[in-house]
């Protein structure tokens, strides 16, 4: 009876160490979870930033500028254009390569 | 050796406890016991409500979890409005330690005056914002000064990347993220999301350990894809700015459509403002005028008196008028033609923008008729745009009309229009007498439209404007390189008052291109040119030129005119 009783006490002392412990550990999960959630939030709104500024070096009136200004180019216009008709049938599957022969 | 006292022997201990007392002593632990447990009961059960609560105030916060602004985007997909994450700059006034040194530097890089910083911070409010959507790393400069009292918080702040060429169409929000003007106003519903929630508990170091409920998760406003292009929209409103700048206006519009879907390609306004930086913003700044301002139009409204008349059965394109000698008198009031022109065909009306042909043909209609057909194009009603402030303009009812009336208003003077309304009632021409419905979001379908007038009558007109565009009319500025072009000019002069003003114009120009099957339609209007030319012809047309080329390369439409080739080509010598 007494063994009986040591060993329900150890094993409810185990039990209890055993919730503290587990409840620190979700915790201290919990917690490492939300920080890499809120870094995610952050590098996403980095990410658009990133985008709103590539968009901003790549707008029409930064283009034409450094265009017209730095690289010395022009509008293109049909004076200066070479139209190309497109094939009238899909292009032709390409030829099976043929051995080369001496 | 005997103990001193002997303890057993005690006479104490012989005589007999009352057993009272050990009774005594047991009621008073029950009595403590049942305290114990009627306290229990009290806090479990009968306060219970009041302790949970307590508790988590002390423990549990409820943290918002702000919803993300839709982006507006282009008919490409290019970013025409995105939120982006700031700080807001907020200060406890009793914290802060006025005499600082480091407020100087706070100023300075909030970009305002000390003096300002100083007295928000004198306030005797418990706080105060000092700057609302401050940069990123501008925010991170401010939090490693570690000024005492100056606290941030997380905001967004709307970035509009296309500047003032997009600035009318887009608008912009105020710093509570609430759309002000423009598609951000018109859509604020769709573009505004919802704001989400999570109670949860912190631990000492202001950690979360736990969820206290479910989290509320945000949900983010939808993305806007408009039907602006947004290389279109620069184009057109540098070409718009180039010709103000070059004729003194003082401002102007351009509108151009896709005449097969309806979309709404590009709407620019001058003057205009910058979206980013809205300080000291003028209601002419504002003004998206393309909608929001209605004007007489001028002779731009002809084609649709010829088309009436060949609808009715009046004239053929072929049918001479008597336009000689160069004016008309209707009810004391005389209507006269710039130059007179003797015996013109209808064609030729159109072409030369002959006043008293037009009225000639315009009063053998009935003022119903008139009426009636301006109605169905669009005149006198509200575009089917969802945008804030967009006009009907002015279209009396027929009852009311004058004879003097019923003829001004055939070459455009005693209505009014915005310059949107004319260009989408000039879809007629472009779809064979069709009026299409117009939209601002991305369609990219063929839209069926409603008749207005018979295929080969709209026909007729559409070769009358290639006149009008060409060599022999009133616009040969319209002309532009690889592509057939045919349009309307208008010289309008400006009422001021009650009457007209002596040197005042507005210059129009309403259009198609390509002729042959027209793809777009561009409608331009300048007021007020004050450098010497006025003449639509000379002030409008060109800027529909440009912007054709432009609009229509950028759509990669193929030339339908020949062109000289101007590829010269230079061998270069190899080096070696």
């Amino acid at each position: 009876m007494m063994r009986l009783n040591l060993l329900l006490l150890v094993a409810v002392l185990g039990s209890a160490f055993g919730l503290v412990h587990t409840q620190y550990e979700s915790r201290r999960l919990y917690t490492a979870i939300d920080k890499a959630q809120s870094q995610a939030q952050r590098l996403e709104a980095d990410h658009e930033q990133l985008k709103v500024h590539k968009r901003e070096r790549a707008t029409s009136a930064r283009v034409q500028q450094v265009a017209g200004g730095q690289l010395q180019m022009r509008p293109a216009h049909p004076g200066i254009t070479q139209y190309v008709a497109p094939p009238a049938s899909a292009p032709a599957a390409a030829p099976t390569p043929v051995e080369a022969r001496p | 050796m005997k103990p001193a006292i002997s303890y057993h022997a005690s006479p104490l201990l012989a005589s007999k406890t009352p057993v009272w007392r050990s009774k005594f002593i047991m009621a008073l632990l029950a009595l403590a016991f049942l305290g114990l447990a009627g306290r229990a009961v009290y806090v479990q059960v009968l306060g219970n409500d009041f302790f949970q609560s307590q508790g988590e105030k002390r423990f549990t916060r409820t943290i918002e979890l702000p919803a993300n602004r839709g982006r507006v985007l282009d008919r490409n997909g290019l970013i025409l409005a995105s939120s982006v994450l700031a700080r807001s700059i907020w200060a406890l006034p009793e914290d802060v330690d006025k005499n600082d040194p480091k407020l100087k530097d706070l100023a300075r890089l909030l970009d305002m005056p000390l003096a300002d910083v100083r007295r928000r911070i004198a306030s005797d409010k418990s706080f105060v914002w000092i700057k609302r959507q401050v940069d990123e790393p501008v925010a991170k400069q401010i939090a490693e000064l570690g000024i005492k009292g100056i606290h941030q918080s997380r905001a967004y702040k709307r970035q509009y990347p296309e500047g003032e060429a997009a600035a009318h169409v887009v608008g912009f929000t105020n710093v509570e993220d609430v759309g002000q003007e423009g598609v951000e106003l018109a859509f604020n519903g769709q573009l505004s999301g919802k704001n989400g929630s999570r109670r949860v508990i912190k631990d000492r170091l202001g950690r979360i350990v736990e969820d206290v409920r479910e989290v509320v998760p945000p949900v983010d406003g939808q993305d806007l894809q408009l039907s602006i292009d947004s290389k279109v929209q620069f184009f057109a409103y540098q070409k718009l700015k180039e010709a103000i700048a070059q004729h003194k206006a003082k401002a102007g519009s351009v509108v151009v459509l896709d005449a097969r879907t309806g979309e709404v390609l590009a709407l620019a306004n001058y003057p205009s403002y910058n979206p980013n930086r809205r300080i000291n913003l003028t209601g002419e700044q504002l003004r998206n005028r393309a909608l929001t301002d209605s004007f007489e139009p001028g002779s731009t409204m002809k084609p649709f008196i010829a088309a009436l008349a060949l609808e009715r059965g009046l004239a053929k394109p072929g049918t001479p008028i008597q336009t000689a000698p160069g004016r008309i008198t209707i009810g004391g009031s005389t209507i006269t033609d710039a130059h007179p022109y003797g015996v013109l065909t209808l064609s030729e009306v159109i072409q030369k923008s002959s006043n008293v042909g037009t009225v000639k043909l315009a009063m053998q209609l009935e003022p119903r008729e008139m009426w009636e057909s301006y109605t169905q194009l669009g005149f006198g009603q509200k575009p089917q745009l969802p945008f804030p402030g967009a006009v009907s303009g002015r279209l009396r009812p027929y009852k009311s009309w004058r004879p003097i009336e019923q003829a001004t208003m055939s070459y455009g003077y005693g209505l009014s229009s915005s310059l949107f309304q004319l260009a989408q009632a000039y879809t007629v021409f472009a779809r064979n007498g069709e009026l299409i419905p117009v939209t601002l979001m991305k369609r990219d379908e063929e839209t069926p439209g409603v008749a207005v007038y018979d295929a080969p009558n709209a026909l007729a007109v559409r070769k009358m404007l290639e006149m009008a565009a060409g060599a022999q009319g009133t616009a040969p500025k319209a002309q532009t390189m690889g592509y057939s072009v045919g349009g309307k000019t208008g010289t309008a002069r400006k009422q001021e008052g009650k009457g007209y003003a002596d040197k005042k114009y507005r210059a129009w120009f309403v259009g198609l291109a390509p002729i042959e099957q027209p793809r777009i339609v561009v409608a331009v209007m300048v007021d007020e040119p004050s450098n010497g030319v006025f003449y639509g012809g000379l002030v409008a047309a060109p800027v529909f030129s440009e912007t054709v080329q432009q609009t229509l390369r950028i759509l990669g439409v193929q030339p339908d005119m020949n062109v000289k080739p101007q590829i010269v080509t230079q061998a270069v010598e190899e080096s070696f």
